[in-house]
């Protein structure tokens, strides 16, 4: 038996590579999970001795603040120095070059910024009655060093801001477990073991081998995953453990110095653990113990999410193991090596689509079940997951006008509204650009007509313009004060035009645009169709005594078909997201009456900045494309064929 | 018919000349405002009360002094060469990088029959109806934060050109189908390799299309505002038509400059246009109706 052969019925390279890829994918999630948690716990202390410290000083006078400020730095040398900062007052400062109390400094302006950043952000939550903005701030310096700085209150009010250093390099971590990598490996070694004396039965549809191949991959794939997502558990009950170890050190010192009473009530919720909105995370009771049932549903919340992900990396796994199994592989890769020289040709092209066109396509799908905006793009993408929501929010919502005792109030911020005005746009644009190319390129086709090729230079000429000068250019003709279009209607004694003011005018601005620069290319498209109908087919005609219409209607609008009707699909696509127009000319004036879906998606974007939603509104561009792109190819199939 | 010829067309010819009237009036118009040596948008002040020749003075689009002051000042006062320079570069890259793409691609799909062949023609078709505004966020996260490319050339150059790629692939595809494979077959005889003959045989025969595909590519680069005001940030870096819309687009109304910037901008394209305008309709029509 020859090495290929042995191949083929071994399942050994399936088993091998299947397991590769699933255990390689799990162990990058899990690493970067782990190293999720380490910097998680860091912050999280040095948010916790902030807490600690802000609730220490907080609601007593300025000299005491600066007393237990300093004593309590002295006990714990992992601060590194702490600070308070009220309105434009260095109130209390560990430094002694500091010289608290004293005013700010000019190079320490960014203090008073952030302490007024961190008010607002209090006031907005307050205000809106949600959490949305950090009340607390926390940032890596590059020596290692974690700056929490969080509110600082006097009388129970907001007064400044407290903040701390702190020194995580001399922060006992909670001890890391080994990040080695002969726990995978040796996973891998059992499986290239179990696959080298499997050996399957090419020519039955299951055997024993094939199921016993996708067995040995399940049970290494989902042991090793299990393995690691103890691993985890067990990270974050030491997490866990440390902190409330910490906790209890500090706050019985305080305790202690008479500070602040360490409460001994175990339903007391803890003040120190909160999180970046000074939520408490309920982890840990007020007197120290470790709640075994927030931390299980703290590890059910996100583990969840990551078995999600693992399953998903599973199934990835599962389908090349079957690929092997079933010969698919094999097969992929002899089309491989046999059109060797047609995927080299392709392969440079493909590699671009596929990472500049077809990702971020996905990528954008993908955007759209979430809520993510310019606000919360930095949260974890599962925070951010919501669904069809954004699909629900624009499809479902038919609230398309209002009806008060004026008349119809339009609703212009509605889908519909805007889908209808996109239809409107393509039909009108799409007819106007046929009938005038028809017509011109009729008139250019007249046999013996002087100066033909003067006047398709010239009336080629808005196409070869580029369009976003021609929609500026127009935006300027259209000027309601001194534009020449308005000019020309006073020259007649006709009042001015104000057209962006109203939807109709302001409709037709951009409709007087684009059939400008879009009759040339139909004129060509349609002249070069009638040039190559032969002269003797009209002859024939004559002499059978046919009118000119019927010789127009019977010769050359058939055969004008099939040239016409994909210029047609095209510029109906290209007239449908003719972004350029709407957006330069007028800007789909008056209050977005005028907007295309495409400027309204744009709008939503990078004027909202509501990026999800916009992401679902161009998804929604693109189905109603698909669906008229397919419809339209049926409708011309069924023509042709007949 | 004999009786239409010995009309000369008179009726055509006035219905065609005052249609081109209309058609070229545009573009007048804008000649006339950067020969104007004035920012206004109007050509000339009209008088309070202006009596119908006055007014008909004010739509020639003819400017009341002549001046090139509009082209010298945008050149030197403002950053328009540089913006200029960087327009050039970006279309020239994408137009070489584009035309290689496109060329590559659409000879395998056009000679080869390979196992997902018609899967990757349909993506190709499919992804011409990718809405742009989908595209832009995750465009600006890939080019911009991950590959760091933001306020490079090169970041632009690559996402031009592979999105000229399907439409361009299409057309060429179409033009070497109608290319004989009789030709390659006895060149292959001969002992040529798949190489010499793409590089010798087809991309000669095809220049036609080829010029069309680098008209198309060059055109995309030149013409494109959106990304190029997401990538690139500082304004030393905008491309022309980022800069020209810069002139006249927010609260600011230099129509003089952006006047005479389109005019330096729409020089070349317009020019390679009519030079390319013969190969414009067998190029289209070979890819569209095929």
């Amino acid at each position: 038996m020859n090495l290929a052969e042995h191949l083929k019925r071994s399942a050994v390279l399936g088993i091998g590579i299947s397991v590769l890829l699933t255990l390689v994918l799990s162990t990058w999630m899990f690493h970067a999970e782990e190293s999720d948690l380490r910097l998680q716990h860091k912050q999280r202390l040095a948010l916790l001795h902030t807490n600690g410290l802000a609730l220490a000083v907080a609601n007593i006078s300025v000299e005491e603040t600066g007393k237990r400020v300093r004593d309590i730095q002295k006990l714990d040398p992992r601060i590194e120095s702490a600070i308070i900062v009220v309105g434009m007052q260095l109130v209390a400062s560990t430094r002694d070059e500091d010289a608290a109390p004293r005013q700010l400094k000019r190079e320490e302006k960014p203090l008073f910024d952030l302490s007024n950043l961190i008010r607002t952000a209090g006031e907005t939550n307050r205000g809106e009655e949600v959490v949305r903005k950090k009340t607390i701030q926390i940032d890596e310096k590059p020596s290692g060093h974690i700056v929490v700085t969080v509110p600082y209150l006097s009388d129970g009010q907001f007064a400044g801001i407290l903040q701390m250093k702190f020194n995580t390099e001399a922060a006992e971590m909670f001890s890391p477990l080994p990040d080695s990598y002969s726990l995978p490996l040796l996973f891998l070694l059992a499986a290239l073991l179990a696959g080298s004396l499997l050996r399957m039965n090419t020519d039955r549809k299951v055997d024993v081998a094939k199921l016993l191949a996708l067995g040995v991959f399940l049970a290494i794939a989902l042991s090793y995953q299990q393995q690691r997502l103890n691993r985890i558990e067990q990270m974050m009950a030491q997490a866990n453990q440390s902190i409330a170890a910490n906790y209890l050190a500090t706050a019985e010192q305080y305790d202690r110095l008479g500070y602040l009473a360490l409460p001994r009530d175990s339903s007391a919720v803890n003040l120190w653990d909160t999180d970046h909105y000074q939520r408490p995370l309920g982890l840990i009771a007020a007197s120290g113990n470790v709640s075994a049932k927030a931390q299980a549903a703290y590890f059910d919340k996100r583990g969840g999410f990551l078995k999600r992900i693992l399953a998903s990396f599973d199934l990835l796994g599962l389908g090349v193991l079957l690929m092997f199994i079933y010969g698919y592989a094999a097969r992929t890769f002899s089309a491989l090596k046999e059109h060797a020289d047609a995927y080299t040709y392709v392969a440079p092209a493909m590699i671009g689509m596929l990472v500049l066109v077809f990702f971020p396509f996905l990528y954008g799908i993908t955007l759209s079940f979430t809520d993510t905006t310019l606000f919360n793009e930095s949260l974890p993408f599962q925070d951010r997951l919501i669904g069809w929501d954004n699909f629900k929010a624009i499809l479902g919502d038919f609230n398309l006008y209002e009806r008060t005792a004026n008349g119809i109030i339009w609703n212009y911020q509605n889908f519909y509204w805007t889908l209808l005005v996109t239809v409107i746009w393509t039909v009108s644009n799409v007819t106007i650009g046929v009938t005038v190319g028809f017509f011109l390129a009729m008139a250019l086709n007249t046999e013996g007509l002087r100066g033909k090729a003067i006047y398709r230079v010239l009336l080629i000429l808005p196409w070869a313009i580029p369009n976003y000068i021609t929609a500026l250019v127009w935006r300027g003709m259209f000027h309601p004060q001194f534009g020449v279009i308005n000019q020309v209607l006073q020259m007649f004694g006709m009042q001015p035009v104000a057209w962006f003011d109203g939807v109709f005018s302001s409709f037709m601005t951009g409709l007087a645009t684009n059939g400008w620069l879009s009759f040339p290319f139909m004129m060509v498209v349609i002249l070069g169709a009638l040039q190559s109908i032969p002269k003797e087919m009209y002859e024939a005609a004559e002499v059978e005594g046919a009118d000119r219409w019927q010789r127009l209607r019977y010769i050359t609008l058939p055969l004008l078909k099939p040239t016409l009707i994909p210029a047609i699909v095209l510029s109906v696509v290209w007239t449908f997201n003719m972004f350029n127009i709407i957006f330069l000319v007028s800007g789909g004036e008056p209050g977005g009456a005028n907007e295309i879906l495409i400027t309204k998606a744009y709008k939503i974007a990078f004027e909202n900045y509501q990026y999800a939603y916009a992401a679902a509104y161009s998804t929604v561009i693109f189905m109603i494309l698909l669906v008229y792109g397919t419809f339209q190819t049926r409708v011309t199939k069924a023509t042709e064929s007949f | 018919m004999a009786d239409i010829k010995t009309k000369n067309h008179v009726w055509l010819h006035v219905a065609l000349i005052s249609f081109t009237v209309l058609a070229i009036y545009p573009v007048l118009w804008v000649l006339a405002l950067s020969f104007s040596g004035q920012q206004s948008v109007g050509l000339i002040d009209l008088p309070k009360d202006p009596s119908f020749l006055e007014r008909f003075r004010g739509i020639l689009p003819m400017p009341a002094h002549w001046s090139i002051k509009n082209f010298t000042e945008v050149w030197t006062d403002q950053d328009f060469g540089r913006w200029m320079w960087n327009s050039v570069v970006v279309s020239l890259m994408t137009t070489a990088l584009g035309v290689f793409l496109a060329c590559t691609a659409a000879y395998a799909f056009s000679r080869f029959r390979f196992p997902g062949r018609n899967t990757g023609m349909l993506m190709f078709l499919i992804s011409q109806m990718f809405p742009g505004t989908l595209m832009l966020i995750p465009l600006f996260i890939i080019i911009v934060k991950w590959l760091e490319l933001g306020n490079t050339y090169v970041g632009l150059v690559i996402v031009y050109a592979t999105t000229a790629i399907p439409f361009c692939v299409w057309m060429l595809k179409g033009y070497f189908d109608t290319i004989p494979y009789d030709i390659e077959e006895s060149a292959l005889i001969d002992g040529a390799s798949r190489l010499t003959i793409f590089w010798r045989i087809i991309l000669p025969l095809a220049k036609p299309a080829i010029a069309i595909t680098a008209l198309f590519s060059f055109m995309t680069a030149w013409n494109e505002f959106i990304l190029a005001s997401i990538f690139m940030e500082s304004e030393l870096n905008y491309t022309a038509p980022v800069g020209l819309r810069f002139f006249v687009g927010g609260f600011s109304s230099q129509w003089g400059y952006f006047a005479a910037g389109s005019v330096i901008v729409s020089l070349p394209v317009v020019a390679l246009f009519l030079q390319l305008q013969k190969y414009l309709i067998s190029g289209l029509t070979a890819g569209s109706v095929k």
